[in-house]
């Protein structure tokens, strides 16, 4: 038995090193096919609803290729006790994962950070003024991550704002983009994601064109940046009108 | 739903939608006017209605509201009259949870406190709490200010503002027979409360 034991490893590790060359080699290639057949500047294909839980005051549930979102608002209600009286409302934000969000339990990205960046991306399209001294809670659940959940869950956020009927300067549309070698590609999922060389996220008011968050990471040369901005701010329009029309349906269709 | 049908004729619109412009509407419910570009936006899903003003009136802007949809639930606001219920009677101070605000009900609670000086308007250094409200009292008081991180400052100091309805020690609702007093229909006993005067 002793014998036994000592001749299968103990874990189970699939050696990266080889994968990571066979991809790399892919990557290099000006011609990258997209693990979803997409073209390098088309988005996934979105699939937008509001009123998905019926015990918060607003929601929506957004489902962007596999990437599967919910988001729930709560409010605006008392504040807690221990916070310092203020004349304008407050935005509290926190993202979580399901256990089986990732395909390996426990994999998912630090949802801390998430929580402050949604907040910032948030922060600046609601009309505070409009319930001084109240809190406005946002949860978002991640069900399914299937890469650019940020993204996803800020304009899905944005949508569940609105249908709480929280006072906004605008929706809010956010896109990502990544930098694979010489490619741009939009909307990346989880595996051009970890190939990356840089990533690139404009949050946006379309309607009033002011961004209100931009996030860079990794190598980007100026040109890339400014090709990456044009394209995320375009495609953020688009699915403004996207998160419009599913509001107005949820308002001529009701779902009750 | 019959909301819709009538408001169909009002366009649907979604928060940051262009509304007009400020020189010839004026931002009202559910709109707002964005300064640096001199528009009116809509902050709300909903219809857009138009109110003409008074032919008479000085500005002769119409006035565009967002309305029909969800708004979210009602929140105090200094110089509403809020519906309450009394959770907590001290010496110099009530506390009561906020039910209604004007004529809504909120979705979420929010505490509010009645202190000593705010109960009445005449000799407002001899009120005694205990004799003015009981844990359970259902009040109307007017909201004085946001108050401070943990309530809302309400006022009974108005004739039609103090207890609503009241249970007496026995259990039955009492019936008011002054401004300070309610009787018991069950007992006849007279317990003393700061009363509200009701449609008069």
């Amino acid at each position: 038995m002793a014998g036994k034991i000592s001749n299968t490893p103990a874990t189970y590790m699939p050696s990266p090193t080889s994968q990571n060359k066979k991809m790399s080699s892919i990557f290099t290639g000006s011609d990258w096919v997209r693990p979803d057949g997409r073209g390098p500047h088309q988005c996934r294909p979105s699939f937008l609803r509001t009123g998905a839980v019926n015990y918060a005051s607003g929601s929506a549930y957004a489902e962007f290729g596999n990437t599967k979102v919910i988001v729930s608002v709560f409010g605006p209600r008392e504040s807690k006790k221990a916070m310092m009286y203020s004349d304008m409302g407050r935005l509290n934000c926190n993202v979580s994962y399901t256990s089986f969000a990732t395909p390996i339990r426990g994999q998912a990205s630090e949802s801390k950070d998430l929580s402050s960046m949604l907040h910032k991306a948030l922060e600046g399209a609601i009309i505070l003024e409009s319930f001084p001294k109240t809190t406005v809670d946002v949860f978002a659940l991640v069900l399914e991550s299937g890469g650019s959940e940020l993204p996803v869950i800020i304009s899905c956020a944005s949508l569940a704002l609105a249908d709480a009927g929280i006072m906004l300067y605008d929706m809010v549309a956010s896109v990502s983009m990544s930098c694979l070698g010489k490619n741009l590609v939009i909307d990346p999922v989880s595996e051009e994601e970890s190939y990356q060389d840089g990533g690139l996220m404009i949050t946006c008011m379309p309607s009033r064109n002011e961004v209100t968050q931009m996030t860079v990471t990794g190598e980007w040369s100026t040109p890339k940046i400014h090709e990456a901005m044009q394209l995320c701010l375009d495609a953020c329009s688009k699915l403004g009108k996207i998160m419009r029309s599913c509001l107005k349906e949820a308002v001529t269709l009701p779902q009750e | 739903m019959k909301e819709n049908e009538e408001e169909k004729s009002g366009q649907l619109v979604t928060p940051g939608e262009v509304l007009g412009k400020p020189a010839e509407l004026k931002a009202g419910k559910g709109a707002y006017v964005s300064p640096h570009n001199n528009t009116v936006y809509a902050s709300l899903t909903g219809f857009r209605t138009l109110t003409y003003p008074p032919p008479d009136s000085p500005d002769p802007r119409p006035t565009v509201d967002v309305t029909g949809h969800k708004a979210h639930g009602a929140v105090p606001e200094i110089g509403a009259i809020v519906i309450a219920r009394v959770t907590k009677v001290m010496a110099r101070m009530a506390s009561a949870d906020i039910m209604c605000v004007g004529p809504k009900s909120v979705r979420e609670k929010f505490t509010g406190i009645i202190r000593q000086q705010d109960v009445r308007a005449t000799e407002i250094d001899k009120v005694d709490m205990h004799s003015s409200f009981h844990p359970g009292d259902i009040v109307r008081a007017l909201v004085l200010s946001l108050g401070d991180a943990r309530a809302y400052h309400l006022s009974t100091a108005k004739d039609e503002l103090g207890v609503v309805s009241a249970e007496s020690a026995a259990g039955a609702t009492m019936v008011p027979i002054s401004w300070t007093e309610m009787q018991c229909p069950l007992t006849g006993q007279i317990e003393q409360r700061k009363v509200a005067k009701i449609g008069a």
